[in-house]
């Protein structure tokens, strides 16, 4: 029972980091019915831009109160990424036919993870991430469970992104406009909603989150380098699909499940099948499982074969 | 010096004060050629002797040349190809690359020798030539030209251009290849395709492109005995054959990928598994210490079972993904990618059952031998010896020959209609009553097998098989060479391959660059030239529908080609 608990509190955490990414992919997919595919070297882009502030303004500082600046630097980075990308390679490309935003996507994710590799002082190899008081360090045992303190983090990073999602996309103009938008934006346009601006936000709330969990990733792994993107971005997209992609709670919910999926899949599948060099496998197993029996995904509410 | 007096010619196009200004620019050019450039002889092959031009002298003359050509065209006395060629913007682009080309020349001699004390004043004459030369050359009125499918020569005229096509690009290649220093290759690099983009600019490629298309027969069978005779240029050197395998093999891949992609419109990002596969079963029944299948047949019945292998994979990836469109497909087939390398890395026996040797993979997988032929000797033909690597290359041109058959008759075929229709629209191509599930899922196995295929002999070539040279990279790479050459075309992605795998080879020092160009590439090509360098004329449609002009000419090119069936029928 300990280990299936211990096994759940690792599958949610790691779920959370994959929630906070694949709401990325499937705010713009709800909008533009794109794949964000570089979407992952964001969420990258964000961990760098943590360590930069770090690295730049609070050398040597292990405070907690370093944490909301390392934040904001992560988020400034990857929205700012975000909203480059979006107005130099995708809005030019938006009624081409879709295999050109695609292979578009391909190419900045390849330009991303080696722009990093090669500008970034030191990024040819794994760096360190700076450790934050609070948040990283000993461990604490609840009951029989090992309870990790970067654990404690990402969840409750999860916890107040999704509230503030909900917020606004529900009690604000901008977010309304959203929801106007992915539902007819050709009748959005007709009352009076910018289309390209909220495009353009829907980028910048995707990087933001992906900014975040580019901070969660640092703390949890304890280092960082410019490969990370490539599998979390995999992942979270299988996320995005398992909870129906287009639906933001959708995202949630898939990122949660496919964490535990996960960590359930190391521990409980028998024989040499199991185990950490399969989980990945597992992973993604499980996309195709799911878009083959059900391919509006678990929370459904877009059809896939619009794509 | 020259401004009122141009501006006073221009109601009178020829010979005019710009056209004198271009031929003073060209002469210049050449006879800078003929003096020395530098007087350290280690730098740029040798430019030290007097009237003794070294090869990147030669090249400039061979600008020269070609600028004199568009010249004597202006003269209004070769009415007929005159009327044929824009010769206004092919000496732009001409001028253009010998001043890039001269400019460069001099910060190679300024970096190398070192200083600019060590240049000679040939190198500066060349250089003012140039830059005459665009002076002119940007001043002259461009002519209108007539479309080429219109203009009909004899046939022997025809062929005769097309075997010299073939002849300069077997002995561009062989000298490019030949090339061991970055610079010189990169000098070269630059007048070619400074070169090709002015006789595009003229106009010379469209119609070649129509001679090309009037007499397909003559230059695939061309092709063929040009890519058959490199090896005999290289004089059993095993260096440059290595690269030319290489390319061959990369280029054999993206061809079965392109039938996938190109022709079905099917966007597959895990078809480097499918190549790993064969490549897989290859190894594990080849003779090599690590093979884990104690089955030894022969060589031939490897490569069927690698292929048939990689088509059942396929089929198991595609029959219940295919029913999912567009970019899911794609991000399926990216996982089934990831799922393939990641199980080969796991079968080491600790994990699963030992199949695959987990992540050392299988080295030392001996030579392929078919019958008493063995591909690891060097074999002597017509005095010439040809080395492990020529061997390889011959076996891939005809693996190959044997795919881009497939290709062209698939293409023309009812399947090939039948994909193109779905490609365009899904929804009518079922509605006209086209096995939409049945055809894709025959592209998806199809290109499987070819990729099998394909792979089987790589195994061989590259001694060793590992996981991490199957990686969603390579897939990336191989979608690129397609992208790049042109979507459902064959010469374009023999192109797109040719330039992805020999330029990294050939610019080791901006090796360390060479992914990031390479992403910036596929954007900028999205961006501005979404339907490739060599694009079919369809797909070059579907990029750009609102071209009234292109779809005109495609209409044209086709009611041509079916008015010549129907009088050969």
């Amino acid at each position: 029972m300990d280990q299936f608990l211990q096994q759940l509190l690792n599958g949610v955490t790691l779920g959370s980091l994959y929630a906070l990414i694949a709401v990325g992919y499937t705010v713009v997919y709800g909008i533009v019915q794109l794949i964000n595919f570089a979407h992952g070297e964001v969420f990258m882009i964000g961990a760098f831009g943590s360590l930069a502030t770090w690295t730049l303004f609070f050398k040597g500082q292990t405070g907690l109160w370093v944490l909301p600046f390392m934040i904001i630097g992560a988020v400034l980075a990857s929205v700012a990424v975000a909203l480059l990308l979006e107005r130099v390679a995708y809005r030019p490309l938006r009624n081409a036919p879709r295999l050109a935003p695609l292979i578009t996507a391909i190419g900045i994710s390849v330009f991303l993870q080696e722009a990093v590799r090669l500008f970034y002082p030191g990024a040819k190899s794994a760096l360190p991430f700076p450790q934050i008081d609070l948040v990283t360090g000993a461990a604490f045992q609840v009951g029989g469970i090992t309870v990790r303190r970067s654990a404690i983090f990402v969840i409750g990073a999860l916890v107040v992104c999704a509230v503030l999602l909900w917020f606004f996309i529900n009690r604000t103009k901008m977010g309304r406009g959203m929801l106007a938008v992915s539902q007819d934006p050709d009748t959005a346009r007709l009352m009076g909603i910018n289309v390209d601006r909220i495009i353009a936000v829907a980028f910048a709330i995707g990087a933001a989150l992906a900014g975040v969990a580019g901070v969660a990733q640092g703390l949890q792994n304890s280092n960082i380098d410019f490969f990370i993107g490539f599998m979390a971005g995999l992942k979270a997209f299988t996320a995005a699909v398992l909870g129906g992609i287009g639906n933001i709670y959708g995202a949630v919910v898939g990122g949660l499940v496919l964490g535990v999926v996960e960590a359930m899949a190391v521990q409980f599948i028998p024989g040499t099948f199991g185990g950490s060099p399969w989980k990945d496998v597992w992973a993604f197993v499980l996309l195709i499982v799911v878009l083959v029996f059900r391919p509006q995904g678990l929370m459904g509410a877009r059809v896939v074969d619009r794509a | 010096m020259t401004t009122t007096q141009s501006r006073a010619a221009v109601s009178n196009p020829r010979p005019s004060s710009q056209w004198l200004l271009t031929l003073v620019g060209v002469v210049l050019l050449v006879v800078g050629c003929l003096l020395p450039w530098a007087f350290v002889p280690a730098i740029l092959g040798n430019v030290t002797v007097l009237l003794y031009p070294g090869a990147m002298q030669i090249l400039m003359i061979i600008v020269g040349a070609i600028a004199v050509f568009f010249l004597l065209l202006r003269t209004g006395r070769f009415a007929a190809a005159d009327r044929l060629l824009d010769s206004a913007r092919g000496l732009r682009a001409l001028s253009v690359t010998a001043a890039a080309f001269m400019v460069l020349a001099v910060v190679i001699i300024a970096m190398q020798a070192p200083g600019l004390a060590n240049a000679d004043p040939g190198v500066y004459v060349s250089l003012v030539g140039a830059l005459l030369m665009v002076a002119g050359s940007f001043r002259m009125p461009s002519d209108p030209k007539v479309d080429p499918i219109t203009v009909h020569l004899p046939s022997w005229v025809e062929i005769v251009v097309i075997v010299v096509m073939l002849a300069i690009a077997l002995f561009g290649a062989a000298y490019a290849l030949g090339q061991e220093d970055g610079t010189i290759f990169s000098l070269f690099l630059l007048f070619l395709a400074g070169s090709v983009v002015a006789l595009a600019r003229a106009g010379l490629f469209s119609w070649i492109g129509v001679i090309a298309q009037r007499n397909r027969r003559v230059i695939t069978l061309g092709a063929f005995a040009v890519a058959f005779l490199f090896p005999f240029t290289q004089n059993g050197s095993d260096a440059n054959m290595s690269i030319a395998t290489q390319v061959l093999i990369f280029a054999t891949t993206a061809l079965g990928l392109n039938i996938v992609v190109g022709l079905a419109g099917l966007l597959d990002l895990g078809y480097i598994a499918f190549l790993g596969a064969g490549a897989y079963v290859s190894a594990m029944m080849s003779h090599s210490a690590f093979a884990t299948i104690g089955w030894k047949p022969p060589f031939i019945v490897v490569v069927v079972i690698a292929a048939c292998v990689s088509s059942i994979l396929g089929l198991i990836i595609g029959s219940p993904t295919l029913r999912v469109s567009g970019d899911y497909l794609a991000i399926v087939t990216l996982a089934f990618g990831e799922i393939f390398r990641l199980t080969v890395n796991n079968l080491d026996g600790n994990n699963g059952p030992d199949l695959t040797n987990g992540p050392n993979g299988i080295p030392g997988i001996p030579e392929l031998e078919i019958g008493s032929f063995n591909f690891g000797d060097t074999h002597t033909l017509l005095g010439i010896p040809l080395g492990r690597f020529a061997n390889y290359y011959f076996l891939m041109l005809v693996v190959a020959a044997i795919i881009i058959t497939i290709f062209t008759r698939l293409n023309n075929s009812r399947i090939g209609r039948g994909w193109v229709a779905i490609r365009e629209d899904e929804k009518a191509a079922e509605a006209m009553g086209v096995n939409v599930f049945g055809l894709k899922l025959f592209a998806f196995a199809g290109g499987a097998f070819l990729a099998g295929m394909a792979g089987s002999i790589k195994a061989h070539q590259d001694v060793s098989v590992t996981p991490d040279q199957y990686i969603f990279l390579e897939s990336a790479f191989l979608l690129a060479a397609i992208v790049l050459g042109g979507m459902g075309t064959v010469a374009g992605v023999l192109v797109g391959a040719t330039v992805l795998k020999l330029l990294p080879e050939k610019l080791r020092f901006v090796a360390d660059y060479r992914l990031l160009t390479f992403g910036l590439l596929l954007v900028l090509m999205m961006r501005f030239r979404p339907e490739g360098l060599v694009p079919s004329r369809r797909r070059a449609l579907e990029f750009h529908e609102d071209d009234t002009k292109l779809a005109e000419r495609i209409e044209e090119a086709h009611l041509e080609g079916m008015t010549k069936t129907e009088g050969r029928a």
